[in-house]
């Protein structure tokens, strides 16, 4: 196991085996050319700085206002829960619950446990939580729809710019900085690094199988 | 060598190597997830979410995705009066980004993923590397269509002067809500590795 590292594609369900020491860069399968996994330096200490870092922004975008909008004198802002308790409040019940999930519980979830299994593999204190941290992560991965809020922003924006004027709040430009943020750590992430240490660390759950 | 004739799965969270026997499941040594030698039923249930989320494309569609009541009475749009209005006010690349977003995407998204099923389900096996990169474009494009949606929750946030102005979301919003989350789950539930299961010229 620790001359070779054996894959299976995801997308075509190849079998590949790597020799180790790996290199630095991205290896996709021969098969497909779908990504089998990505090899960068520090990869691990990156992403607890990024995702400290992710969090500072986001509880910062959170609480003060992202826009603030006026119209023959009357002002209006907006935090990311003003559009959610409109929402609530006029009973747009499946809304509200939707942009509250995908906009501030699951980017807040992810940035928060990332930071908790990045900060443990870190700084090499493992714990035995870190599984169901790191499958919960996977699974809410797809459902974070940060980036796509921040479209939707500025299509508003350009929208209500024609009826009044739109002054940008702090927390706007905390979150055009969490996202690329968040799009680099994505990039640079492996999960097969990550699940190697825990393997070594000896927290696996169940006895292991022969191959 | 694929994994699937040697009898071997891989866990879909840690992707650790696993012993399988077809039509049993297994849990992964490492982390505990169940491992499925393809995701079982995947074609089904693929295809029952791309069609439930067609028939809601329609209301999405039909319905107002906000109302905007002014003192002079109450303005309703749907997406496609929305696009016509910006292209008519002369902000093209708003209309774009909304009719690309909004009737484009979910519209491929569902054709990509119908044109998929049909594939495997005829065991068709040509052009196989053309249709997983149509799978990955379909994963990754699937939150996008999220903009409309958000969009309407901004414009509610911001335009609330009581009844000078105020809008509210109409019920096109949450069909559309609806086709968004439907397509992704659809998408997450056809396994890719199907495509390479077809046997035939390469």
């Amino acid at each position: 196991m620790k001359t070779h590292r054996h894959l299976c594609c995801h997308a075509c369900d190849e079998l590949v085996t790597i020799k180790l020491p790996e290199k630095e860069g991205r290896y996709r399968c021969p098969t497909c050319g779908h990504t089998l996994f990505k090899n960068y330096k520090n990869s691990i200490e990156k992403s607890y700085a990024i995702s400290i870092a992710s969090l500072i922004l986001f509880i910062v975008a959170n609480y003060f206002p992202i826009l603030t909008f006026s119209v023959i004198g009357q002002n209006s802002t907006a935090t990311f829960m003003t559009a959610i308790e409109y929402l609530y409040r006029d009973g747009d019940y499946i809304m509200a619950i939707a942009v509250l999930m995908t906009t501030i519980v699951v980017p807040f979830t992810f940035i928060l446990f990332a930071m908790i299994v990045f900060g443990m593999l870190y700084h090499g204190k493992i714990y035995p939580i870190i599984i169901p941290m790191l499958r919960i992560i996977e699974d809410l991965r797809p459902w974070g729809m940060l980036d796509v809020f921040l479209i939707g922003v500025l299509v508003s924006v350009v929208k209500l710019v024609k009826m009044g004027t739109i002054h940008f709040g702090i927390s706007f430009w905390a979150f055009v900085s969490l996202v690329p943020l968040m799009a680099y750590a994505h990039m640079i992430l492996d999960p097969h690094k990550v699940w190697e240490i825990i393997e070594d660390a000896g927290m696996c759950l169940y006895q292991k199988e022969h191959k | 060598m694929r994994a699937i004739d040697r009898d071997i799965a891989c866990c879909p969270v840690c992707h650790e190597l696993v012993k399988i026997k077809r039509g049993n499941k297994e849990y992964c040594p490492r982390c505990g997830t169940v491992v499925h030698l393809r995701k079982p039923g995947s074609l089904t249930v693929s295809l029952a979410l791309v069609i439930a989320s067609i028939i809601l494309y329609i209301p999405a569609n039909l319905y107002p995705m906000m109302h905007v009541q002014t003192f002079a009475g109450t303005e309703s749009d749907t997406i496609i009066s929305g696009i016509i209005y910006f292209f008519e006010s002369g902000s093209y690349l708003i209309a774009f980004v909304i009719l690309i977003a909004s009737i484009v995407v979910p519209f491929i998204k569902m054709v990509i993923i119908l044109y998929l099923i049909y594939s495997v389900y005829k065991g068709k096996a040509e052009d196989k590397e053309h249709k997983l990169r149509l799978y990955v474009l379909t994963e990754i494009i699937g939150k996008w269509s999220m903009v409309d949606v958000y969009v309407v929750a901004i414009m509610i946030a911001l335009v609330h002067f009581g009844a000078l102005t105020q809008i509210k979301a109409g019920a096109g919003a949450i069909f559309f809500l609806g086709v968004v989350i439907l397509t992704m789950l659809s998408a997450m539930s056809f396994d890719s590795r199907l495509i390479w299961d077809m046997k035939g010229k390469e």
